[in-house]
């Protein structure tokens, strides 16, 4: 059996595989033959038959050598790509997803007979031969036509051939023989290496470049090269070499051979291999080394640069401390603690971006499984979109990436459900027939925006309002006072729903709602912007980690509470006797518009200070469309802090959403605005009712 | 953690053994983590009653509760000997303030006996036992019974009324 981790490895890889195959054949609907989508669709139903084999999991085996099979034909030419062969290999991958999910435990129970059946039948006679083979990573031993020279490729082998081709490379067996009589062969073999080095670079050789190197072979020995020039001229330029008797040179040809390669055809011999060729090799394939990290190894290593931040922010309060006290010009030991101090302020906030970095994913992640999505759900729709997805590379921290899947599906969803038309609508209306929907990630500031676009038909604010007021959710007066833009806000509000049909798509009314509550329990904001006719456009701004943020602090009855920034809108100070008292509520007139205030005071039972003062500070909080203004006793700036939940025995505490520890080692805790202005919002209703 | 020798006499249990409010009670020694001198405590607002506040042990947010009030015992002061007991119950970690901490007692088993129904106005469910050693009473605690069963009944219900 295999362990946990090396199935946990294998299915890693699977998830990749299929991934890979789903981006290549969108690739093939779209454009056709394309050499290089073909090789990679082969090379990936290559890598997950044979290991699917040799974990044992039949099946999955079986379904992927029928598609393999497939592309080989599909490679060589002999099979057109249509459309109804697309949708045969989309219901495979689909098959092989279900798989996936059987070997996790789930309970399915897949049946592959008809997927192989359909596959088998998109394939035509010509395949007999190949269905015998078996199913286990086959061997690929390549002989060229004169049969002199052999050798056996490696997977990777292949892969930097297939990369030099598209550079105009060709890659050549090159079988030289010495003399045998020579005295000298490793400095003959030497000289041909040298000499065939100029022209292009080694990325193979067999024996081991070591071996040939020292003289251990026989006659003769053979490398891979890769070069521009023609096989002649390489030929003559081994023979410059003395003692050299014969120098044989065939082109390979990779799409000609059987396909298998052959993994770890000499154990060891790799390693030597790379080593002598490691330049050679550099320069073909520049392979990113990575390691694969438990998650959880990043978080501690995250709370543990949360410590050393504390400690750096109560170093440096203490070196001013310290300075203050024994001055300036005193002594160097002030000096000497401001450099310590600051110097390990700096590598402190380099270490904490690294982390940060590690923690990072690109956006692609998320963004590659929906091309296939869209695909799909406009076929089903009948309805004509061009999808263009812009920032693969904007990077995320692995918590929100997590968390984001879910809205973005939603938007998407419904930006084709609701948002872009019916094609011959679109004509009609004198617009392209197939619409555009754009997915874009990309930074601003500390923050990330994705924004979901269509140019569909746009919301109306005037039906959103009258539908807000039908279902109760707003007051008819409240409702008419709205701008087009907050009536478009209200999509947000739980239960609300425009369409009357419900589709199985989209649109039970839960999903807006959702969205929102999903971004905004990442500290996200999303906002929607719509012209009626024009179309639609949603964007979610989302912190770049989860961990570190940055607040407005406040003090209240002389302890410090943190605002997270995302949510602080101004702060303000304002003169006593400008606070207006609305029913019971207080409010403030701010350019214009009536500012809900409440005091922090009452919402967290401290008492007042009780002194009348000539002017308060007000914190404006924003949270989607509603704006509060909370009355602290101070301000003291922003300031970057790190995030500790309160922990599971004090639990969910109304209106704070965790603590975090001070430069001074004080706790001061986070307050969680989204509750806070949900509470107000329920405190407003009562006092309306009563 | 826990250091139980099971000797013929039936074996003993270490005790941290603690003041409040004029009274001696123990805990098992195995349920400690530390004990630290009285430091600042920042409230945490709509919290139980008995809920001092959190405090940063460490870079840890630790939650800190009055075992006064959890018991509705007298109120003391706090003096110089006012200690907060680390303990570590059911995974969580929480500090408890007490009047003093005086020693650690070895307490053979036999001589614990079962708790009266009530006893300094605490109720017997959230007892282990009392100890009789040199004359002395200790009241042994059943934390687990003390942190969670009321409390955390206490805590939900909170929650559910402020939701």
């Amino acid at each position: 059996m295999f362990s946990d981790e090396e199935i946990s490895v294998f299915l890693d890889e699977l998830e990749e595989k299929i991934q890979v195959l789903n981006e290549n054949i969108l690739v093939l609907e779209r454009e056709g033959e394309n050499q290089e989508a073909l090789q990679e669709i082969f090379r990936a139903a290559h890598t997950i038959k044979g290991s699917s084999a040799v974990m044992g999991y039949d099946k999955m085996a079986t379904l992927t050598h029928e598609i393999e099979n497939l592309f080989d034909q599909m490679r060589k030419g002999l099979l057109p790509v249509s459309g109804p062969l697309v949708d045969t290999l989309f219901l495979a991958l689909d098959t092989l997803h279900v798989l996936r999910d059987e070997i996790i435990g789930k309970d399915v129970s897949v049946d592959i007979e008809q997927v192989v059946a359909r596959l088998r039948q998109c394939q035509g006679p010509q395949s007999a031969p190949a269905a015998g083979e078996a199913p286990e990573a086959g061997q690929g031993q390549y002989s060229p036509p004169d049969g002199g020279v052999t050798g056996v490729l490696e997977d990777v082998d292949e892969e930097v051939i297939r990369e030099a081709g598209f550079r105009g490379n060709q890659a050549y067996w090159v079988n030289v023989e010495v003399d045998p009589a020579c005295q000298m062969k490793s400095v003959r073999a030497f000289l041909v290496f040298e000499t065939i080095q100029q022209v292009g670079e080694v990325i193979k050789c067999e024996p081991s470049a070591e071996d040939i190197q020292e003289g251990r072979f026989d006659v003769g020995f053979r490398v891979v090269l890769l070069t521009s020039e023609d096989a002649d001229r390489i030929r003559n330029l081994i023979m410059t070499v003395s003692e050299v008797t014969r120098a044989d040179i065939s082109r390979i040809k990779l799409a000609e051979g059987p396909g298998g390669a052959l993994r770890r055809a000499e154990p060891g011999s790799r390693e030597k291999n790379a080593e002598q060729t490691a330049k050679a090799e550099h320069a073909e394939v520049k392979t990113v080394q990575t390691v694969r990290v438990d998650v959880q190894n990043l978080d501690t290593l995250m709370n543990l640069v949360g410590e050393l931040v504390i400690d750096r922010t109560r170093l440096n309060r203490f070196a001013e401390i310290f300075e203050g006290r024994f001055g300036t010009g005193s002594s160097d030991l002030v000096e000497k603690m401001n450099e310590i101090s600051g110097h390990l302020g700096q590598v402190t906030g380099d270490l904490q971006e690294q982390i940060m970095k590690a923690r990072m994913l690109p956006v692609a992640q998320v963004f590659n499984r929906f091309p296939r999505m869209v695909r799909d759900l406009a076929q089903k729709l009948g309805k004509e979109v061009n999808f263009i997805v812009e920032g693969h590379e904007t990077e995320l921290d692995r918590n929100v990436i997590e968390v984001i899947g879910d809205p973005l599906i939603h938007l998407i969803r419904n930006a084709l459900d609701h948002g872009i038309e019916e094609p011959e609508e679109r004509v009609r209306l004198g617009k392209a027939r197939s619409g555009v929907l754009r997915l874009k990630a990309s930074y601003m500031e500390n923050h990330i925006i994705i924004t979901v676009q269509d140019d569909g038909k746009g919301m109306d604010p005037a039906r959103l309002r009258a539908k807000a007021v039908e279902k109760g959710l707003v007051e008819r007066e409240a409702a008419e006072r709205m701008s087009d833009a907050e009536a478009v806000n209200l999509i947000f509000l739980p239960g609300f729903s425009t369409v009357t049909v419900v589709s199985d798509l989209s649109g039970r009314g839960v999903g807006m709602d959702i969205v929102r509550n999903h971004i905004e329990q990442i500290n996200g904001i999303v906002e929607v912007f719509s012209t009626l006719g024009a179309g639609t456009t949603f964007t979610i701004k989302l912190p770049l980690t989860l961990a570190i943020i940055r607040a407005m602090m406040v003090e209240l009855a002389n302890e410090q509470f943190a605002f997270p920034l995302t949510n602080v809108l101004e702060t303000i100070s304002v003169k006593a006797g400008e606070i207006k008292k609305v029913k019971h509520n207080e409010v403030i007139l701010v350019r214009g518009r009536i500012l809900p205030l409440v005091r922090l005071a009452d919402i967290f039972e401290r008492e007042d200070s009780g002194e009348e003062k000539e002017r308060l500070f007000v914190v404006v909080l924003g949270i989607g469309d509603k704006r509060v203004g909370v009355i602290v006793d101070k301000l003291l700036g922003d300031l970057e802090i790190v995030i500790k939940s309160l922990g599971d025995y004090l639990g969910k505490v109304p209106c704070l959403s965790g603590a975090t520890i001070l430069g001074d080692g004080q706790v001061a805790l986070i307050v969680d605005v989204r509750s806070l202005v949900k509470e107000i919002g329920v405190e407003e209703a009562v006092y309306a009712a009563g | 953690m826990a250091i139980r020798e099971n000797g013929a006499g039936g074996g003993e249990d270490q005790m941290v053994v603690f003041q409040l409010t004029e009274q001696t009670y123990g805990i098992d020694i195995a349920s400690v983590y530390e004990i630290i001198r009285m430091e600042a405590i920042t409230r945490v607002p709509r919290t139980p009653g008995f809920v001092e506040g959190v405090i940063n042990l460490r870079g840890k947010i630790i939650p800190v509760i009055d075992l006064c009030k959890r018991f509705n015992l007298q109120l003391t002061e706090r003096t110089g000997s006012s200690r907060i007991i680390i303990v570590n119950v059911a995974g969580n970690t929480i500090g408890m303030i007490v009047d003093a901490v005086s020693e650690v007692l070895r307490v053979p088993l036999d001589s614990i006996e079962p708790p009266p129904p009530m006893i300094h106005g605490i109720d017997a469910a959230y007892l282990k036992g009392i100890a009789i050693l040199d004359s002395r009473l200790v009241i042994l605690l059943n934390l687990e019974k003390i942190l969670y069963e009321h409390e955390t009944n206490e805590l939900q219900g909170f929650g559910l009324e402020t939701a």
